[in-house]
């Protein structure tokens, strides 16, 4: 039984069916009470838990984040809302030593069933200090959890699949996802919280991205089949761990491979895919796998200027018509 | 092993020099501080000296070929034989000429496209050398300029007029173009004296010195009594020198340049007049160096060789506070403009200078001490 909702409205509904199922759920941060969330994410929950459930927090990330790493030692469940991802820097301590260590350090005699919310990405004009993107800083750390929903449906389940783990979770949520539509489903069983999604199947090449450039991915793939090239995309839905499987199964079919994501260059999410796929599929890869990322700057505030430092549709669908174009090498082949 | 030419860095302001001619030929045996070339900087034609022994090697870039400094413009070669083969590859025809290294050729076409796109096709690319490759020397200059049509709004109100064609203009008429650019937001006013002159061109012609010498003589002891003449203004303060130099302006025939008389107050009149007769041959031989033209304190520009020259003013340069015209000698008296930088002296400042000065030009005797 599925019902249109947007994005937020998923995780407003994930929130709340946690924490209706358990009272140790709780949901801490800045806004997150009165003011129902920046992005209306716990809208209501205050009202409806109290603010003992649903607590107000100064702006103090490195504080409230440290606060949550407690409350799940001592049994609570508590999900922790950062502001914005360029907020997280402040709390990094708190996530890296605390909670990404103590689990591994107490030879497991402490569980970390923490989540952090973070909403993130390139939005609209927000400028360099606002328009950041992080995931290849949480990635590079051992112990951390990264689940990344592109689709309302997985905002849902991911949300929700995150709260019951035990083990400490990121959900980065993109900012300019909140408002976008899909059917969700509140009672179907949910895929492996760390499955990667097959969104278009295709034979031409295959195109991981995650979050809202799994989106854009998928829109690409509708034109380029325009020109007859077939594109299977995949959706990681999470970058750590990342379903290697689900993506070496595509290259064998498909034997080409374009990462595309909205992150630096430069060390990003994209040189681990590339890396590991490139060692696991070399002998299918009919050409050199080609990431497709956002330029190694600052996000400039000027919209035009924004826009080009990431990739956009023409992007992906220039860089899979190039990297599906006949070599002299393959001709030869 | 042969070692790149570069375009030589000959002053401080230079960013491009145009290859006046070779004065080696490919092939000629070269020793080290041979003169191989001659560049033409800002405001002069300097020699490019070879710096170590070997051959003159090509490609080598054709004579009058502008540069930005740290481009290679040629070779030295340690043996005939690598000559040989660097000149198969020079004249080498194809689609590659103009392009030179075939793994560059697509980062021009990507210049198109997004820059994110760019940068993932970039990647896929071997690097390209560092540095363009000779052979791009000679169109480097020429097509690029005509690919960016720049429109200038001094062009469009040509086009409105009779057909015309427009000519290079030689690198010192470009510096005096930049120069008097960056002048024209000094704050300035004018002050004219009439001034008797007649007692120190009669003094000129008995002992057979220099007018224009003598002139810049008397500013210079005129400023050790008004040292504000000697100041500059910048945005911290005051630029106080404790020396003053007088940039004497030149016609050169091709514009205008402006040696400069160092301590023209402190040093002896021989070795003054020594100096001058010095700058003036480098000038008819276009060998003025930057050091030789830079860094006056005080300019004076005489246009008395002009009968018809009542009275003008100049355009002060940067770094100076004032600049003296001097028109022609008339019976009642010569016309001075003292031309000022508002932001140092003020016009009571310039008025006694004037009053000082007409002092000097009446006592030859001290002037030529």
């Amino acid at each position: 039984m599925s019902q249109e909702l947007l994005y937020w409205q998923a995780l407003n509904r994930a929130m709340d069916h946690e924490m209706a199922a358990d009272e140790s759920v709780f949901t801490l941060g800045e806004d997150v009470g009165l003011y129902g969330g920046s992005y209306r994410v716990t809208e209501g929950l205050f009202a409806k838990y109290g603010e003992w459930r649903v607590r107000d927090t100064p702006i103090s990330e490195n504080s409230f984040t440290g606060l949550g790493v407690g409350a799940a030692l001592v049994g609570m469940r508590p999900v922790v809302e950062i502001m914005t991802v360029n907020f997280i820097l402040l709390a990094l301590d708190s996530i890296i030593n605390g909670a990404a260590k103590i689990p591994f350090m107490s030879g497991g005699q402490f569980k970390m069933p923490l989540v952090v919310r973070v909403p993130g990405g390139i939005a609209r004009q927000l400028a360099a200090q606002h328009a950041q993107r992080l995931e290849h800083t949480l990635m590079n750390v051992p112990g951390l959890r990264i689940a990344v929903p592109a689709t309302p449906q997985d905002a849902y389940w991911q949300l929700r699949q995150a709260i019951a783990s035990d083990d400490p979770i990121i959900v980065l949520e993109h900012e300019l996802l909140y408002f976008t539509k899909g059917q969700v489903d509140l009672v179907a069983e949910a895929p492996p919280m760390h499955r990667a999604a097959v969104r278009r199947e295709g034979r031409d090449l295959t195109i991981v991205s995650y979050s809202r450039h799994a989106v854009l991915a998928q829109e690409a793939a509708n034109e380029l089949a325009e020109e007859n090239i077939e594109a299977e995309v995949i959706d990681l839905r999470s970058l750590k761990p990342i379903d290697w499987d689900t993506c070496a199964k595509s290259l064998e079919k498909t034997h080409r491979l374009l990462v595309v994501e909205e992150d630096c260059r430069f060390a990003g999410a994209g040189a681990e895919i590339v890396a590991t796929l490139t060692e696991r599929c070399f002998y299918s890869l009919d050409a050199p796998a080609q990431r497709l990322a956002g330029l190694d700057i600052p996000t400039p505030y000027n919209g035009a200027l924004e826009a080009a430092t990431i990739p956009q549709i023409p992007d992906i669908v220039a860089a899979a018509r190039e990297l599906c174009r006949p070599t002299p090498e393959t001709k030869a082949a | 092993m042969s070692q790149a030419i570069t375009m030589p860095v000959l002053s401080d302001t230079m960013s491009n020099g145009r290859l006046v001619r070779w004065v080696k030929k490919s092939g000629d045996k070269i020793k080290k501080g041979d003169v191989i070339a001659e560049v033409e900087t800002d405001k002069a034609v300097m020699e490019v000296e070879a710096f170590q022994d070997g051959y003159l090697s090509g490609p080598l870039a054709a004579e009058g070929t502008e540069a930005p400094v740290g481009q290679t413009i040629g070779y030295i070669a340690d043996n005939l034989a690598e000559i040989s083969s660097a000149a198969a590859t020079a004249v080498q025809p194809g689609p590659n000429a103009g392009n030179g290294n075939a793994a560059a050729a697509p980062a021009v076409e990507l210049s198109a496209v997004s820059p994110v796109l760019a940068a993932s096709m970039a990647a896929l690319r071997p690097s390209p050398r560092p540095g363009p490759p000779p052979s791009t020397l000679r169109t480097s200059a020429g097509p690029a300029a005509a690919r960016m049509p720049v429109r200038n709004p001094a062009l469009s109100a040509l086009e409105a007029g009779p057909p015309n064609r427009v000519e290079r203009a030689s690198s010192l008429r470009e510096a005096v173009a930049r120069n008097m650019i960056a002048s024209a937001a000094t704050p300035s006013f004018r002050v004219t004296a009439q001034l008797p002159l007649a007692a120190l061109t009669e003094a000129a012609k008995e002992r057979q010195q220099s007018l224009t010498l003598l002139l810049a003589r008397a500013c210079a002891l005129t400023i050790v009594a008004h040292p504000l003449f000697n100041a500059a203004y910048t945005p911290d303060g005051l630029a106080r020198r404790d020396r003053i130099d007088v940039g004497i302006a030149v016609d050169s025939g091709d514009g205008l340049i402006t040696p400069v008389l160092r301590d023209a107050a402190g040093r002896s009149w021989a070795a003054l007049a020594q100096d001058w007769n010095s700058l003036r041959d480098k000038v008819k031989s276009r060998r003025l160096m930057p050091a030789d033209y830079s860094g006056a304190t005080f300019y004076l520009s005489d246009l008395g060789v002009f009968s018809v020259v009542y009275a003008f003013d100049s355009i002060i340069p940067l770094g100076a506070s004032a600049i003296l015209s001097v028109a022609a000698s008339r019976r009642q008296g010569t016309f001075f403009t003292l031309t000022c930088d508002h932001r140092v002296v003020f016009g009571a400042d310039a008025a006694r200078f004037l009053e000082t000065l007409g002092q000097q030009l009446q006592d030859p005797d001290k002037l030529l001490a």
